[in-house]
């Protein structure tokens, strides 16, 4: 490998751009230095996406909070049903009407939007999120499990409950985590 | 055979590999997948900026130490051969099908007895696919399908380069370098420990050439005549025995972590990982731990199982546990008709 002058002058070559590169990525840690400061960006920019995205929930769903706390449920539905079709990649919506539909006494049909929620965005079952509902979502399918399964036991043939029950174990799934 | 160091060799290897697998998911890495190549190679894509899941990014450690380990070990016992130029196309397009597969079933074959060995019921249509997989692939094999002869060549260095490159991009973190702190890829060991069980599981899987699928291989060629389906039993045997002690043996069909009730598409995903296996030699782990030793082949496939990596998540392939997407059928039925028409093709008639 070091038998001509022609090896020698390649090997020369490559030690030099080693060491090129050696000083380019030891200059790179300097403060000041621009892709550095832009790739550290990245991942910034993204926490702030992720921020700004909390904060738009917040104000975009803030009357349907508000139809909440006057008691106005029914109200409250119809937001939220003109929310989903505007925003369909969103899922804060079908949680909240989860919460809703759960308060109201529907809970096959709460069940269903925590899952259409959930397949949006798994945000919600993580503790740390700010949006996270997991503890809620625990209650639900603790509940699930036991009058659901319950009913599905009573009537083996009954295609929605047997339905119901296949959305109460999708959550269990995935607050047992996993890859995804 | 129980004189032989070499059966005693694998079923350490097995141990090994069950007891880390459970150990590894212990000490912070997702439940059921303390160990699961495919979904480790799209948490690394991710972080490498391949795919955009923000929940799937991160640079996972242990695959790094699966290359380094096994070059290191390769080397010191004088193994590391720079060798490949068989097919070279077929075998990145057949990385990309393994993780096509893998993402469909979620897991690959060791998370899928990592699963099992935890309780989860639904791993067993992919256990049957997996053992069909390999069969097919036997029986191709014997009828004269084969990828073609490997040459000495020195491109068989690049690879362990590339892994070297991503130790110091896990250590570094350059901006670019992305990690999730939310879903599954936010869950891991700490990346000490994690490198750690990586570069003795990589050296220890060279060394006595353990693999899942090599060793349902074995077990079709030889029967218990061969210390592979001991070194099997033994990684079931230990993954069990570590998930019953530490509280995570859970039987059911439901409520299972990472795991869906699609049962045909498991047994067809996990089918085509291991017809995939046989014809380029080896699962996915065993894919890494020769790159490591300078199979550029290998190498190869590794770089297919990133692209599949990163497609599995940008195409919406890979399965969730709601199910499989139409999309992850699609893209399985075309890794059958590549298989397929790659055994019309690659078919030595002469044999």
């Amino acid at each position: 490998m070091f038998r001509d002058t022609f090896d020698k002058a390649v090997w020369f070559l490559l030690a030099l751009t080693m060491a090129a590169i050696l000083l380019l990525v030891a200059r790179g840690g300097e403060p000041g230095d621009g892709k550095r400061g832009a790739g550290l960006g990245k991942a910034v920019e993204r926490e702030m996406a992720y921020r700004a995205r909390v904060e738009l929930v917040g104000k975009l769903y803030r009357p349907v909070e508000e139809l909440r706390q006057s008691g106005n449920n029914a109200a409250a539905l119809l937001k939220l049903d003109e929310l989903i079709r505007s925003y369909p990649g969103e899922a804060h919506g079908h949680i909240l009407q989860g919460e809703i539909l759960r308060e109201m006494g529907a809970f096959d049909e709460a069940v269903a939007s925590y899952v259409e929620g959930v397949k949006l965005n798994g945000d919600y079952l993580d503790a740390k999120s700010p949006l996270s509902r997991r503890k809620e979502i625990q209650q639900l399918v603790d509940e699930g499990l036991k009058s659901v399964g319950a009913r599905a036991a009573a009537s083996p043939g009954n295609r929605s409950v047997a339905a119901s029950l296949q959305k109460v174990n999708y959550l269990k799934s995935r607050l047992a985590g996993g890859c995804e | 055979m129980v004189r032989d160091r070499y059966f005693w060799s694998v079923v350490g290897a097995g141990l090994l590999l069950g007891a880390l697998g459970v150990l590894l998911a212990v000490w912070g890495n997702p439940e059921n997948s303390g160990i699961c190549v495919s979904c480790f190679i799209e948490n690394s894509a991710g972080a490498l900026g391949f795919h955009d899941n923000q929940r799937m990014q991160y640079l996972r450690p242990e695959l790094i130490g699966f290359v380094l380990g096994s070059m290191a070990s390769a080397m010191l016992f004088g193994e590391f051969r720079s060798r490949g130029g068989s097919a070279p196309l077929p075998r990145l397009f057949s990385g990309i099908f393994l993780i096509v597969g893998c993402g469909v079933f979620i897991g690959c074959p060791i998370k899928l007895f990592l699963r099992l060995t935890a309780g989860d019921l639904t791993a067993v249509a992919g256990v049957v696919g997996l053992v069909a997989g390999v069969w097919a692939g036997l029986k191709g094999l014997a009828r004269g399908v084969e990828l073609g002869p490997q040459a000495k060549e020195t491109g068989g260095y690049l690879v362990p380069m590339l892994f070297l490159l991503l130790l110091a991009f896990l250590f570094l973190r350059p901006g670019f370098v992305l990690v999730s702190t939310q879903g599954s890829a936010s869950q891991h060991a700490p990346a000490v420990i994690a490198l750690g069980a990586g570069v003795l599981l990589g050296a220890v899987a060279q060394r006595t050439r353990f693999c899942i699928t090599g060793s349902v291989r074995d077990t079709f060629l030889m029967g218990f005549r061969s210390p592979a389906p001991w070194g099997l039993l033994a990684f079931a045997a230990a993954a069990m025995a570590f998930n019953g002690a530490t509280g995570r043996f859970n039987p059911g069909l439901y409520g299972q972590p990472g795991a869906h009730l699609d049962f045909l598409w498991s047994f067809l995903g996990m089918a085509l990982v291991g017809w995939v296996s046989v014809i380029i030699g080896g699962c996915p782990f065993r894919q890494l731990i020769k790159a490591g030793e300078g199979d550029a082949d290998a190498g190869l496939v590794v770089v297919g199982m990133f692209i599949g990596g990163a497609i599995v998540q940008s195409w919406g392939i890979a399965a969730t546990s709601a199910g499989v997407p139409l999309a992850g059928k699609v893209a399985v039925l075309a890794g059958f008709s590549l298989l397929f028409a790659g055994s019309l093709l690659f078919r030595n008639r002469t044999a």
